[in-house]
């Protein structure tokens, strides 16, 4: 589907509120079976370009292409069925359901084209729930689960929609060391066993260079660098979005 | 209800055969009250499939009920047979909920009910002022059944048990089905339902048509029933009270609820009536009160909780 | 006839505004449909009714008392009925301050009967003439004690610190918790509050126009327009919003007859929630 197997083309997006340009202008393109990485400090837009890819909010400026076919326009739910989906960086469960009745929603609606009659459906988010391993607690209610189980439950969920593109915001915020490292593999195994592309957003840079195929680096709204983990893990830009001037200035005097 | 589902279904199929034969061994009086206690257990599964489990509350709901009731009225008068005016009846309703809820069902919470106690109370002052059409505030009447008393009484109580019935089953598959995971993941998280790919605005109409049209066959019935009709008696503002605190006593979101409600604020009225004359004002808003406060999960939903806690207790046990 | 009609409009329209900013702050900060409402706004018009009985106090001088009771009726009820219930959801707190409105009418219906009462003061009949118009003294009175009211709630909203506590929770719980506002007790005060103006407004109403239970319902079906149409909690939007129910309202009487009052009001509600959710004045701001 289109050149280069170009499966997301963010295209001069901007969103103002007023007169802060929460995005300025940011453009990049995503390869299908790609992980990108998305980062910046707090505030840089991350979360609010994914409002916008997803539909969620209306953009100011600026298109969004997804397998050729111009998403901008499209509400939340249509995008969702065309095969984008995105996790919630504050998990957003479905409260009064069990785990498997939430991730069995995602798995009735979700993309179309695929068998959503209840059955399959039913037969399908029991898969996916057994792919994360949640398996023992998937008749617990949403509410009485725990936080790395929530995310778990959001993501096998999102799963359960068979997206092709997948937008993963934050997941990993609020998660001790261990539970990083658990969600990681479980992200790297689902994206080999499913071949999913992923836009991975973060702001802590340890837990995206290891995954990532390559990143966009967002500051002030605006993109600032993109490139391999390497490139930009020593470009001063990106240093000084996150350390400050004089830190980069020293880095940069040092050679 | 009941784990075991053969269990469930013989139970109710019993339920429905004593009603059946209920009115042989009672007065006229009392066949007459549990008539109207089907017909709110009907307007409350209206309610609930919107509020218990969307998340809606439409306080105006009882708008349909009027409708169903005048169209019945003004059909009847013009010489169509009662069973010719039901479809219109219920079209007209499911006609307006569509109409009407494509701009309303986006408001959030608050807004939607009251934006619904404004349409009714629109409804109701056109209704009493069209006075040639509809009578005006006076009310109108209805042909009156050739039939004895008796014959009548049991006919509308029939008619109003098939209602519930009917109602009960139809809302039960529909929240089973995928379709109801849909209307109650719009009441679990409205914006997580919006990006899982389910079009919110479809299924709040859904819901929104599917309780007009049990509510206006419920008005229709009425009318025919009374025989005489006036706008402030079916557009009522105490129609919507009434089956909220059906919704509260019988347990949101089951759909014994409602019918398990009816009854218990039907008996408790009859009680609270006849010992509290003076104050039964002041008795059912203390009992309400009460209710809310003690009681605020329902019957059903009270009884749902000791279960769970009951096999969460067990499991323990075994897991020990 | 114009000018008596807009004249009429416009000090019908008073009360109605300090009537509504009660509900409307209720509704817009403390986040309750309140409606019991009606209820608390004929209390403040017996109240009234029963210091000039008894005590021969005009009620231009018992709406202090009116005010203080209801004050301290409001918060009780806040602080034990409906606060522990507001988690719980709309449909909670509606039923439980309609049974509260039950519970209260009967209490009237009790003591003063179902019917309709007024309080004759010696200067009832007193008016005087602006333009072609004749301006009832009571009405004028009240109109500009209703206004000094309603400045007097902004002044408490805008400079006091209670006040600025209760906008600072208005706009940004979380962030009010944060610099240590205690929330509930603004929720509290602001409720409170309501109830108080609803009381105020009784009272003023108590001489120029006849009271009943029969008003219960009605006082509530007018406050949601007034509350809606201003956009909930801003104080000068309800009082846009009471004129302008008192100029439709007027006008409605005179050119449509008064069986269409409700409608139009109902009708001019619906239209608002629909176009612009957040009242005529745009954003659910202060002031």
């Amino acid at each position: 589907m289109g050149e280069n197997n170009i499966i997301l083309k963010i295209e001069t997006l901007s969103k103002h509120f007023g007169a802060l340009k929460a995005v300025d202008e940011v453009s990049f393109e995503v390869k299908r079976g790609e992980i990108v990485g998305l980062i910046g400090p707090n505030g840089a837009g991350k979360t609010t370009l994914t409002n916008l890819a997803t539909g969620a909010f209306p953009k100011t400026a600026g298109k969004v292409i997804f397998k050729d076919l111009d998403i901008s326009n499209l509400k939340p739910y249509q995008i969702a069925r065309h095969g984008l989906t995105r996790t919630f960086q504050v998990v957003k469960p479905l409260i009064g359901m069990t785990v498997e009745e939430n991730v069995l929603v995602g798995s009735l609606y979700g993309r179309d084209k695929r068998n959503t009659d209840m059955k399959n459906a039913s037969k399908r988010a029991r898969e996916i729930i057994k792919l994360v391993g949640l398996e023992s607690k998937k008749d617990s209610s949403v509410s009485d689960i725990t936080l790395p189980d929530l995310k778990k439950m959001e993501f096998a969920r999102v799963l359960a929609m068979e997206p092709e593109v997948l937008f993963l915001d934050e997941v990993m915020a609020g998660l001790n060391p261990t539970e990083v490292e658990e969600a990681s593999t479980l992200v790297r195994k689902v994206r080999q066993e499913k071949g999913l592309t992923i836009v991975y957003i973060e702001h802590i840079m340890r837990a995206v260079m290891g995954i990532s195929d390559r990143i966009v680096v967002l500051h002030h709204g605006r993109k600032i660098v993109e490139g391999t983990p390497q490139k930009v893990v020593n470009d001063s830009a990106v240093i000084e979005a996150y350390l400050g001037k004089r830190y980069a200035k020293e880095v940069n005097n040092e050679g | 209800m009941f784990k075991n589902k053969q269990v469930s279904i013989f139970l109710i199929i019993v339920g429905i055969i004593i009603f059946i034969f209920l009115p042989r061994f009672l007065s006229g009086y009392w066949v007459r009250v549990i008539t109207t206690i089907f017909m709110y257990a009907v307007i409350s599964q209206g309610m609930n499939l919107m509020s218990g489990y969307m998340g809606y509350l439409p306080f105006g709901n009882a708008m349909f009920f009027g409708v169903g009731a005048y169209i019945t009225a003004i059909g009847m008068g013009k010489g169509l047979s009662f069973l010719a005016v039901l479809p219109l009846a219920a079209l007209t309703a499911i006609l307006f909920s569509i109409l009407l809820g494509l701009p309303v069902l986006r408001l959030r919470g608050h807004y939607f009910a009251i934006a619904t106690i404004g349409m009714s109370g629109a409804i109701l002052s056109v209704v009493q002022n069209a006075t040639e059409i509809t009578g005006g505030a006076m009310g109108t009447t209805l042909p009156i059944i050739d039939k004895s008393p008796e014959v009548t009484y049991n006919y509308f109580y029939l008619a109003m048990l098939a209602l519930m019935v009917i109602t009960s089953l139809t809302v039960y598959l529909l929240i089973k089905s995928k379709l109801g995971f849909g209307i109650r993941s719009i009441k679990a998280n409205e914006e997580a339902a919006n990006s899982m790919g389910i079009n919110t605005t479809y299924h709040k109409v859904i819901a929104w048509a599917t309780s007009a049209l049990f509510t206006s066959i419920a008005g229709a019935l009425y009318a025919y029933w009374m025989s005489f009709i006036g706008p402030d008696e079916v557009f009522d503002i105490m129609i919507a009270v009434n089956t909220i605190v059906i919704m509260l006593i019988g347990g949101a979101g089951s759909v014994l609820g409602p019918i398990i409600g009816a009854f218990v604020v039907s008996l408790l009225s009859e009680v609270v009536w006849s010992a509290f004359l003076e104050y039964h004002l002041a008795a059912l808003g203390i009992t309400i009160i009460i209710i809310v406060f003690f009681v605020p999960k329902g019957i059903t939903g009270t009884i749902a909780d000791f279960i769970k806690k009951r096999e969460l207790r067990l499991r323990k046990k075994v897991s020990v | 006839m114009g000018l008596q009609m807009l004249i009429n409009a416009i000090l019908l329209g008073g009360l109605y505004a300090l009537m509504g900013i009660g509900f409307s702050l209720q509704w817009g900060i403390s986040g309750i449909i309140n409606l019991s409402y009606g209820a608390m706004v004929i209390l403040g018009s017996y109240i009234s009714l029963e210091f000039f009985n008894l005590f021969h106090i005009d009620p231009f001088i018992s709406m202090i008392m009116s005010g203080a009771i209801l004050f301290v009726i409001g918060a009780a009820i806040y602080r034990t009925l409906l606060q522990p219930l507001i988690k719980g959801g709309i449909v909670f707190t509606l039923i439980l301050t309609f049974a509260l409105r039950l519970v209260i009418e009967n209490i009237i219906l009790k003591v003063w009967s179902a019917d309709y009462r007024t309080i004759r003061v010696t200067y009832a009949g007193s008016n005087f003439q602006f333009g072609d118009a004749y301006v009832p003294l009571i009405k004028f009175l009240a109109f500009i004690v209703a206004g000094i009211l309603i400045y007097l709630t902004y002044l408490f909203m805008m400079k006091t610190k209670t006040g600025k506590g209760i906008q600072a929770v208005a706009l940004d719980k979380e962030g009010a918790q944060a610099v240590g506002i205690d929330v509930e007790k603004m929720y509290l005060i602001n409720f409170a509050l309501g109830t108080a103006l609803a009381g105020l407004t009784g009272s003023l109403w108590a001489s120029i126009y006849s009271f009943s239970p029969h008003l219960l319902g009605p006082i509530v079906g007018k406050v949601f327009i007034i509350a809606i149409l201003g956009g909930l909690g801003n104080i000068w939007g309800a009082a846009a919003g009471g004129l302008l129910l008192g100029i439709a309202e007027t006008a409605g009487v005179v050119f449509l007859g008064s069986e269409w009052q409700d409608a139009i009001g109902m009708v001019i509600m619906v239209s608002v929630l629909l176009w612009r959710p957040y009242g005529l004045m745009g954003k659910k701001f202060f002031g």
